[in-house]
């Protein structure tokens, strides 16, 4: 029986606890586990006489240290001793930079690296969402926390109008059509991401980079190591959002007051809050103005009563689950492969929603021959997604329905049926609110999409001789995607009591996307030079193709989709894109201090008018290595010191496919009940249609220090010219608005990345990093002769020269009116009554025009940061992760709705709070319940009452984990954790979701509504290798 | 590989390869029709805009859908009124679809010359007809009569003069009458009849009375129009395109997935009604009980709910999907065609010609004939028969106008009811819609808005 010490040391000396060590066989390659003890010694005992084990040692934060071919002997006295290195991480790490990879050390431009292991801290359908608060330079919205939607990425600032702001995202070499699923990718794929964020570095992408590059690497397999890995985990999710809505005796009071002095202030003289139902009627009342009939007991307080709070009736606490199984190794000495498979499934906190997700990763290398090399890489998918339309549509979205359900009344009967239409009912005599019960929305109407996608590439590369290379790669992505719409009879609809008619549409559609892309590299290192020449040529194209069809006339619901229909409408729509790219990139270093890299690209659309299909996308960085200098190469606390400056252009070619052409729609005629099909222009042609281009100057430094602490800095600056703007237009033109090349954005800011690893806190080791990003956005030019662009709901978004994108605009509210004579005596809207607003007179003319209004900020963050920390103990590793915005605005409808005060829905405790009522509430601060809303009201909904701070301070995860010392020859790892994502956001913003934006329209940024609320999760996790 | 840089769709046609042969002509054709169907023309708004500010109509639930309607209704419209948005930006759709067929159909060869010439009258006819509703809904409107190749042109144009705008409309319908032929070649397609019954509304909304006169009388004369027997048969969905109809915008239920109905019954019914009902545009209590019990059009035009809210009848639902109604929507017909000669007769003080055209009206209604020839007891009486034949047929608020006492009808009539409300002249005139305003500063806006 032979024992084998060890002793681990770090660079001081001391032992190093904590450090796993792998155990190989040489005979039969069997592996098994073990790790230091507090002190740094390991034992192994008992071990194989005379046999012959290579030893793996591995730790965070470490270089791996391998001691091979090590010698068991009889009776010795078998002792090892190693000394782990720090990693330098930031220096030896290889970064991904698009058709071929760089040393971080000679990366000049502004690129971000991110790790699984860093971005797996957060659980989450996507990588998108596992993003958030951990790169400079990189913000993510997420607008809706409905399972399988997308977050929004947005890298240094949104720098187009109305063309797409979606960053292009290159799986493995294959770049997907720009905002396609990111749901298709199982986040514990990815090996490693890099965000190439200034255009200079994005450039070799030429048209599509504009709004930054994010490449993924997925895993593959280590080397001559067979290793199955399980990684399981399981947890729940609930609500995390701050809205809290009245009760039913609020409510009652609430509206009572609104109902009364709704009917009173259309003439006070004569109309008293006291009167009855049928002198309200004798004075000329409208519906509206009676009081409801029904709150007479919950006015009086009479307890125990109906009442229901419909936010918790239509969310849940939901489970999630995900378990992937993978197996690495090679096939013989020449091949290697990577599998994986993976089961995801995350129900919603909003009833029946939810998304089960069934995808692989596939990917195969070999190298039959010394001068060539091949590859095969697939992922297939297939989600499914149960949802409805998050649209404020109060018929199909229920959570904007539950903002205006009445809590006298329940969701089920008492027989445990469902009620169906009862508010319908009881509120059609006074006008209340006529909406359909959420709870029945989401049992009973069915919203599935079915979404199947395989995308990969594979390639040959050819070592031509000493250097040089030849790459050919062939990309697919087929997607098909199924949804089944369904609305029963026996559910209502707003304003619509059921039985009504039943409401049935199908869709069917497919992507097919391919690329061939060719590319000769030169790498070679002469004396002091090093040269990398790339030359590339590639073809890309996408077909797309989906039939709706819309059933009508539907008997009953025995079937339940289509085809119980009778009467059909078919909508078709077909689209194709091609894009032929050349690209050249030269990359030189001499003497390892001085590097230059230069690149172009010319790219050709489809997309663009006959005039402009081609553009070139130029850029150059520098960059000066100081401490490779001499005078500073002595230096030992000195790891780096990098001085970057770039330069570089790029573009956006997201307009949809047919931008450019005027197309001819159906409007279709009857005459005498035939159908006559009619066609007519859409859209005003624009031949000259082209590229919007995006140039940015980036100055930067990397700087190294103690072996522990990376500090990165940026300054950036870019101007999008020839914006594509989908400017409104005079309608007298017979359009509304117009696609344009037009207008200049820009976008300046600061980043900084300061990164420490493996601090020693007494035993703990403490990693971090901690980041910060500053953007401004200003717009420098709009369409010839156009001075501003307003849009969105009541005109609230004001885009002009000189200010940024969507600047929230309306009046200057700064009270409210208590008297009639405070109206009298100050500047007003015709119309004002008391309990109106106070708006402030900024053109001080003496009136309340059009002229009095202002700017509050806008949705884009003017500072955003992220604070990720790892401790270890021994065995434990703590993770704590954080991500904050400051300087954002959101105008929010649902906030809109519950704070108006006009009743019709429901309010929430604040403004319940300090809503003012002469009787029930003379102090309170804000605008009097009403259900006649004054000019001043109306047009006081574009104003700074409804224009929300959205700071926050998110605790975005927090992972406790615990790694098992192992002597199993059969279990080689095992870690298991507990995670908590979301638990607590600090901010003042009272809606479902502080990152809420409608998503499409970046004229609208920061329009919220209802937006599905993001969730809190409590998670408990395995990863298990054999 | 280049060529594949040339990507045409498959699925939408393109307006460079598009207009090239007859039936291409005609589908544009059938397209600027079918704009009048939108939501912002007859589909819902213009009816709300030239009935509900008025006293024959009140919006049920003047909260509802932004309070829009309700605006209208209680004169408290502000600039960015979706109503008027909508509106103003349809009318030019569908002026523009008419300019691009005025410009391009020369060049097309048609089988039939004179079907290429009635197009060109029917084009005429609703350019003639928006410029018409637009000028008297908002003054002064800009004018664009050619096709649009550049929308940026128009920034800086502003408002054309309604003077100006109406010699466009008056000339546009002069041609149109010459072009269009006596008989349409498709049900409910737009005849010579159309042309000089609006020509006469434009000439009475101009005090040109004699050539009103004349070109209405061309209407009687014409023989293709007469009025139904009885009152149930003028809007009976099995009696569409009747003799009495001259021109309608025309709706069917069930056709092509629903997608060529009306949603009018639906948005005009009292809240509760039905399914659906917005209650936006009701007959005033006060006006029903205008209608004599003699009055056949009681129970058949209007008609009240069980709880006695009274309803205008003339549009139909679908009663398998309520926003699919059938029923056209009627914009001339040979009763108003006949109120309006009375009401020139009465101006040109000719009463026994004023009386004729009443009379046969208020006959056919089942009334006795009115016999008092006093000018203004005629015009009251002919005022208030327009009132009651074409109740929600959007004509209520241009009579008023045209009539130039809107402010003193509104405001007695305001006081008869107890409503706290007076308007002024500015309230005659709709703001002009914020969005244009907004987009190009040269639009202006209307005083007092």
């Amino acid at each position: 029986q032979n024992k084998v010490k060890g002793t681990v040391l770090d660079e001081k000396g001391a032992g190093m606890p904590g450090v796993t060590i792998a155990v190989i066989s040489n005979a039969d390659h069997k592996q098994f586990n073990t790790m230091s003890d507090g002190e740094g010694i390991f034992m192994l005992d008992p071990i194989e006489d005379n046999g012959v084990y290579d030893f793996i040692f591995t730790a965070v934060g470490y270089e791996n240290d391998t001691v091979s071919r090590f010698k068991i002997n009889q009776g010795d006295n078998n002792s090892l001793l190693v000394r782990m290195k720090v990693a330098r991480k930031s220096l030896n790490d290889v970064i991904v930079v698009g058709y071929g990879t760089q040393s971080k050390a000679r990366v000049t431009g502004a690129i971000s690296q991110i790790r699984s292991a860093d971005l797996n801290k957060y659980a989450g359908s996507s990588f998108g969402s596992q993003l958030a608060g951990k790169v400079a330079g990189v913000t993510i919205n997420e607008a809706s926390g409905m399972p399988g939607t997308d977050p929004q990425i947005v890298i240094r600032g949104v720098s187009t109008l109305t063309a797409g702001a979606n960053p292009l995202i290159v799986v493995d070499g294959f770049p997907l059509s720009e905002g396609s699923s990111l749901n298709s990718i199982n986040p514990q794929d990815i090996e490693t991401m890099d965000i190439l964020k200034d255009p200079s570095s994005a450039a070799i992408y030429g048209s599509r980079a504009a709004n930054g590059v994010i490449l993924i690497t997925t895993r593959s397999a280590q080397k001559d190591k067979t290793t199955v890995s399980f990684d399981a985990y399981s947890g729940f999710q609930q609500r995390a959002d701050k809205v809290k809505l009245v009760d039913g005796y609020q409510y009652a009071l609430y509206s009572t007051e609104a109902r009364d002095w709704g009917y009173v202030s259309k003439d006070p003289a004569k109309r008293k809050p006291d009167d009855d139902v049928a002198t309200r009627k004798a004075n000329g009342a409208t519906a509206r103005d009676y009081r409801l009939s029904y709150m007479d007991p919950y006015l009086a307080n009479q307890p125990g009563l109906t009442n229901t709070n419909w936010l918790d009736a239509i969310t849940r606490t939901a489970p999630i689950n995900s378990y992937t199984l993978s197996v690495s190794g090679s096939a013989g000495a020449k091949s290697n492969y990577y599998l994986s498979a993976n089961y995801f499934n995350q129900q919603g906190i909003v009833l029946n929603t939810g998304l089960k997700r069934y995808s692989m990763d596939i990917k195969v290398g070999s190298r039959p021959f010394s001068w060539l090399k091949t590859g095969l890489s697939l992922v297939p998918s297939y989600n499914q997604q149960r949802y409805f339309n998050n649209n404020a549509d109060r018929s199909t979205d229920p959570i904007s329905s539950a903002l205006v359900m009445y809590p006298m009344f329940s969701p089920y009967n008492a027989d445990g049926s469902l009620a169906i239409s009862q508010q319908i009912k009881a509120n059609t005599p006074e006008d209340g609110a006529l909406m359909e019960n959420p709870v029945a929305i989401l049992k009973m109407n069915t919203y599935n999409r079915n979404f199947f996608r395989n995308f990969g590439n594979t390639f040959l590369e050819f070592h031509i001789a000493d250097g040089l290379s030849f790459k050919t790669l062939l990309g697919g992505d087929f997607q098909s995607n199924y949804i089944n719409y369904y609305s029963p009879s026996t559910v209502g609809a707003y304003r619509t009591a059921a039985p009504k008619p039943a409401v049935a549409s199908e869709t069917n559609g497919y992507v097919w996307n391919y690329i061939s892309e060719n590319t000769l590299t030169y790498d070679k290192r002469f004396g002091d030079h090093d040269i990398n020449v790339l030359a590339g040529y590639s073809f890309q194209k996408e077909n797309g193709n989906s039939t709706l069809v819309n059933g009508t006339n539907i008997p009953d619901d025995n079937l339940g989709n289509i085809a119980g229909a009778s009467n059909f409408s078919v909508i078709k729509t077909a689209y194709t894109w091609a894009q032929i790219s050349y690209f050249s990139r030269f990359q030189y270093a001499y003497k390892d201090k001085y590097l230059l890299t230069a690149a172009i690209r010319r790219d050709g659309s489809s997309r663009f008018g006959a005039q402009s299909k081609y553009g070139n996308f130029p850029s150059v960085t520098a960059g000066w290595i100081l401490s490779n200098e001499a005078f500073l190469q002595k230096q030992s606390w000195l790891d780096l010191l990098k001085l970057r400056a770039s330069w570089g252009k790029a573009g956006n070619n997201q307009i949809g496919s047919y931008g450019a052409l005027a197309l001819v729609n159906p409007d279709n005629y009857v005459y005498g009940g035939n159908l006559a099909p009619g066609y007519a222009a859409a859209a005003a042609p624009n031949a000259n249609l082209g590229w919007e281009s995006k140039q940015a100057i980036n100055a930067g430094f990397d700087l190294g220090l103690f072996h522990v602490l990376t500090l990165s800095a940026n300054f950036y600056r870019t101007i999008t010219s020839d914006l594509l703007l989908n400017v409104p237009v005079p309608a007298q033109s017979g359009y509304i608005s117009s696609l344009q090349n037009l207008g200049k954005v820009k976008n300046t800011g600061f980043e900084f990345e300061l990164a420490g690893n493996n601090i020693s806190l007494g035993k703990v080791k403490w990693s971090f990093n901690a980041n910060l990003t500053t953007n401004r956005n200003t717009v420098l030019a709009l369409a010839p002769g156009q001075t501003q662009i307003l849009t969105g709901s009541n005109s609230v978004f004001l885009t002009k020269v000189g200010g940024p994108i969507a600047e929230m605009y309306g009046y200057d509210v700064t009270g409210i009116y208590k008297s009639q004579d405070q109206i009298n005596s100050t500047p007003h809207m015709d119309g004002t009554v008391v309990g109106d607003y106070i708006m402030r007179d900024i053109d001080g003319d003496g009136k309340i025009t059009t002229a009095d209004r202002k700017g509050f900020g806008s949705y884009a963050p003017k500072l955003v940061y992220g604070f990720q920390n790892t401790f270890s103990y021994g065995n434990f590793e703590l993770s704590i992760g954080l991500n904050g915005i400051v300087g954002r605005k959101i105008y929010d409808a649902a906030l809109w709705s519950m704070e108006s005060g006009e009743s019709f829905g429901l309010a929430n405790e604040y403004y319940y709070k300090n809503r003012w009522d002469p009787k029930d509430n003379p102090d309170g601060t804000l605008a009097r319940p009403t259900t006649n809303l004054s000019a001043n009201r109306l047009n006081a909904r574009a104003s700074n009452q409804f224009v929300y701070s959205g700071d926050y301070l998110r605790i975005r995860n927090i992972q406790l984990a615990y790694r098992f010392n192992l002597r199993s020859k059969f279990i080689t790892g095992l870690r298991v954790y507990a995670t908590a994502n979301n638990p607590f956001t600090f901010t003042s913003y009272r809606g479902f979701n502080p990152d809420a934006t409608t998503t499409d329209n970046v004229l609208t940024s920061g329009y919220a509504y209802s937006n599905y609320p993001v969730a809190k999760s409590y998670i408990l996790g395995v990863n298990l290798t054999f | 590989c280049t060529k594949q840089l040339t990507q045409i769709p498959d699925t939408s046609k393109v307006l460079s390869n598009f207009f090239t042969t007859e039936s291409e002509s005609e589908e544009y054709v059938n397209a600027t029709y079918a704009a009048l169907q939108s939501q912002g023309l007859y589909g819902q708004y213009q009816p709300c805009i030239s009935e509900i500010p008025s006293d024959n109509t009140w919006d049920q639930v003047p909260a509802n859908d932004n309070g829009w309607a309700g605006q209208l209704d209680l004169f408290s419209t502000i600039p960015s009124n979706g109503i008027l948005s909508r509106n103003w930006q349809d009318a030019y759709v569908a002026i523009q679809r008419a300019n691009v067929v005025l410009h391009r159909i020369d060049a097309i060869t048609y089988q039939n010359d004179s079907i290429k010439t009635a197009r060109v009258g029917a084009m005429e006819f609703i350019r003639a007809l928006m410029y018409f509703n637009l000028v008297r809904t908002y003054g002064d409107v800009p004018l664009v009569t050619k096709e649009t190749t550049d929308p940026n042109a128009y920034f800086g144009q502003g408002r054309t003069a309604a003077e100006e705008v109406y010699t466009q409309v008056i000339k546009d319908l002069q041609d149109a009458m010459v072009r269009l032929p006596l008989k349409a070649d498709k049900a409910g397609g737009i005849r010579r009849s159309a042309a000089q019954a609006l020509l006469g509304k434009v000439y009475l909304t101009r005090g040109r009375y004699q050539d009103a006169v004349a070109v209405l009388q061309d209407v009687v004369t014409s023989g293709q129009h007469s009025l139904m027997a009885t009152t149930d048969k003028v809007f009976a969905l099995n009696n569409e395109n009747n003799a009495e109809i001259i021109f309608v915008v025309q709706y069917a239920s069930g056709v092509n997935g629903a997608t060529e109905g009306s949603a009018l019954q639906q948005q005009f019914s009292p809240s509760g009604f039905e399914s659906g009902a917005k209650g936006h545009n009701l007959p005033n209590l006060s006006l029903y009980r205008l209608y004599s019990s003699a009055d056949t059009r009681k129970g058949i035009y209007v008609d009240t709910t069980k709880q006695g809210v009274p309803y205008c009848k003339k549009y139909v639902a679908n009663p398998a999907n309520l926003s699919d109604g059938g029923s056209d929507y009627v914009v001339l017909r040979y009763a108003d065609v006949l109120l309006m000669l009375a009401e020139a007769h009465n101006e040109l003080g000719n009463s026994a010609g004023a009386l004729d055209n009443l009379n046969q009206v208020r006959k056919r209604a089942g009334l006795s004939n009115f016999e008092n020839t006093s000018k203004q007891a005629l015009d009251a009486e002919i005022a208030l028969e327009r009132q009651l034949e074409l109740i929600g047929e959007g004509h209520r608020w241009f009579d008023l106008l045209r009539k130039g006492n809107a402010v003193q009808v509104m405001n007695d009539w305001f006081t008869a009811q107890s409503v706290n409300i007076r308007i002024d002249k500015h309230h005659l005139l709709m703001p002009v819609p914020q969005d244009q305003v907004n987009t190009d500063p040269a639009i202006l806006q209307n005083e007092g808005y």
